[in-house]
């Protein structure tokens, strides 16, 4: 989930530079403290934002002998005669665990398990709310990669997908891999490929509106993190030349050469392999270096202005591309990236247009290998849910400013969620093979449960209300 | 050591690598020093991630320039360069050093033991470890080897898997602590 909170402020879209620049962070600053009292407060008031409700009738204490036992007993020597009837007869297929450690949580970093739970719960409302899936969070307490793998692949007889959260890098490469092995449900990281395929859609998009080719480009990404290492990986995937992919990180650009490399050998291999593979043209140096007649920039790294500079801009190639995603403070800002010469601009955060925001990609991901009780998630099918993504914008009409559908173009998640569920069931991963109009079918449906429910259960005032804002200041809401 | 070990554990079928093995491996002369310098360098440096026993000294460079001097003129010692082919032809890309030595108490009375095998990243896999170590053993067996072994540092289970998987077990062990 996007770390920006930050609402609307006018002066970061404005024309002016320097001060208006300075105002637009300090502003977002203010709001981003102010929504953060609010919150407090809020929790404070709601404890905790998830139940469980029951779905089936209670009538009287004796339909517990239905759901509960003797009668349940029955229900469960059919699943231990095959376990797959687990997905049929329980609240498998549309159940799955937000899991994290609390390693890396936002721009909080290693806040450990308790703290990382209001983000868990957070998270588990816009599973239910966007993608209509039941999402537990369970932050775990656990000392190495090794425990969190065998924690996860022991509460798996539960769930019909993993979500993992939150976990640093590059620990979460291994973990990810490890239970993607493992485990016979679906394991995603949104951090690694939710985000990357929310930039690589966009970044479709940006191509087909500068009449650029991916065989063709010349890219650079400018962080070697959990996103980034897999946009590489996926953007090689679609045929980008290895020789023209460079990455960037805080000590320059990525070469076989470098001193680190037997490290990253040994540390995170999914780097290395990347050192070894890309950056063919033997560029050596900096971001300035790497930039040069560069087409593309992809930058996902720490949140701070300047960190890509007009200069940088101007040493691209003509009509550049430029993803500046740090959050909540993009590496450069959109006008100053704009007035430098870039085509196309798009951030992580909402107030800008072009928001690269893995809530676009993960309800539907989820709807889709839900539905179809996919296995696994294999990069194709994350391929497939970048291509439905930029085709859903497209649909609307490509401009410069309008790159990827936003939150409030909801038609297009179970487009995508049905295109997602399709692909399983080519790849021969799904247990579930329905049509395509099936799986439509049912993404719309059970996408658009979750807000019946809301406006049902607000009605008979089974929710409460927002509380007034006692906190002091502002309130932005 | 690790040059090997990673392509160990990508190398394809045995006596398949030959055609494709993108280096060239010969003996060592004077005039390569100032490059064999910084590849043991960065083995050392490498070796460096597994114990903080294996910490490099400042004047590593130096005594790495003078052990090579003094190797090049003992007729026990081989160090062999590893060129590149191709377009990196004349390249020293790798290095592999190694000594035979006298066993007193056992038998086989000779072992060939390979101190270093370092090889640049880029120049890994497609069978390039099992080519290293293939000459590298006819080198010592030339010069009167009958075994031969190879050290590392203890947690470096790149290494030990690729000695393993060619054969090679454990026969003696060092450990150590602080006094």
């Amino acid at each position: 989930m996007a770390e920006s909170s930050a609402a609307p402020t006018p002066e970061g879209r404005s024309g002016r530079r320097g001060r208006s620049v300075r105002d637009a962070s300090e502003r977002g600053e203010d709001q981003t403290d102010a929504l953060g009292r609010r919150s407090v407060e809020l929790s404070e008031f709601y404890q905790g934002k998830i139940e469980t409700v029951p779905k089936v009738p209670v009538r009287s204490l004796e339909d517990f002998s239905l759901w509960y036992t003797p009668g349940v007993a029955a229900v469960s020597r059919t699943i231990q005669a095959d376990a797959d009837r687990s997905f049929d007869l329980t609240g498998r297929w549309n159940t799955i665990a937000i899991v994290t450690d609390g390693s890396r949580v936002l721009g909080l970093g290693d806040i450990g398990p308790q703290a990382a739970m209001p983000v868990m719960e957070g998270k588990a409302l816009l599973f239910k709310c966007l993608g209509g899936v039941d999402a537990i969070p369970i932050p775990i307490q656990v000392g190495s990669p090794d425990q969190f793998i065998a924690t996860v692949e022991a509460m798996a007889p539960a769930f019909g997908g993993i979500n993992l959260e939150d976990i640093a890098s590059p620990k979460c490469f291994g973990i990810l891999e490890e239970l993607t092995q493992r485990l016979p449900i679906p394991v995603w990281h949104d951090d690694q490929l939710g985000t990357a395929a929310a930039t690589v859609a966009g970044l479709l998009n940006a191509l087909e509106l500068t009449h650029r080719s991916m065989r063709g480009i010349r890219t650079v990404l400018l962080g070697a993190g959990a996103a980034n290492l897999v946009t590489a990986r996926l953007l090689l995937a679609l045929g980008h030349d290895p020789h023209r992919l460079s990455l960037v990180d805080q000590r320059g650009i990525l070469t076989a050469e470098r001193n680190d490399v037997d490290e990253l050998m040994l540390r995170n291999p999914w780097k290395y392999r990347l050192a070894l593979q890309t950056n063919g043209g033997g560029r050596s140096g900096d971001l300035a270096d790497a930039v040069r007649e560069a087409d593309v920039l992809l930058a996902a790294s720490t949140p701070k202005p300047d960190t890509v500079r007009p200069e940088h801009i101007r040493a691209m190639a003509p009509g550049p591309i430029v993803f500046a995603l740090a959050n909540p403070v993009p590496e450069i800002w959109p006008d100053v990236a704009r007035s430098a010469g870039a085509a196309i601009v798009a951030t992580g955060r909402s107030d800008f247009p072009n928001q690269v925001n893995n809530s676009l990609v993960f309800p539907a991901v989820f709807r889709g290998v839900l539905d179809a009780r996919a296995r696994s998630i294999p990069d194709e099918v994350v391929l497939v849910a970048a291509r439905e993504l930029a085709r859903g914008a497209a649909r609307k009409g490509l401009t410069p400013h309008h790159l990827l559908p936003t939150m409030e173009e909801p038609e297009v998640f179970p487009e995508m969620a049905a295109a997602v569920a399709d692909a399983t069931v080519r790849l021969g991963i799904a247990r579930e093979r329905l049509s395509h109009e099936e799986f439509l079918d049912l993404a719309v449906r059970r996408m658009g449960r979750p807000a019946r429910l809301a406006r049902a259960l607000a009605r008979a005032h089974l929710t409460s209300p927002m509380p007034p804002a006692r906190s002091k200041g502002r309130s932005p809401r | 050591m690790s040059a090997s070990g990673e392509s160990g554990a990508h190398a394809g079928a045995p006596g398949s690598e030959s055609p494709s093995v993108p280096i060239h491996l010969r003996p060592a002369r004077a005039a390569d020093i100032p490059t064999l310098v910084p590849l043991l360098l960065r083995l050392k440096r490498l070796n460096e991630e597994f114990d903080p026993l294996l910490k490099v000294r400042e004047d590593a460079a130096e005594q790495a320039k003078e052990i090579l001097e003094a190797d090049l003129a003992d007729p026990k010692s081989l160090v062999l360069a590893a060129e590149g082919v191709g377009p990196d032809k004349d390249k020293v890309v790798g290095i592999v050093r190694a000594v035979v030595r006298e066993r007193p108490f056992y038998t086989p009375a000779h072992e060939g033991h390979i101190l270093d095998i370092y090889l640049l990243p880029l120049y890994r896999r497609r069978g390039v470890g099992e080519y290293l170590l293939r000459e590298a053993s006819s080198a010592l067996k030339a010069k009167g080897a009958e075994i031969v072994t190879a050290e590392f540092p203890a947690q470096n289970e790149i290494a030990s898997r690729f000695y393993a998987k060619r054969g090679f077990r454990p026969i003696t062990s060092i450990h150590a602590r602080t006094l």
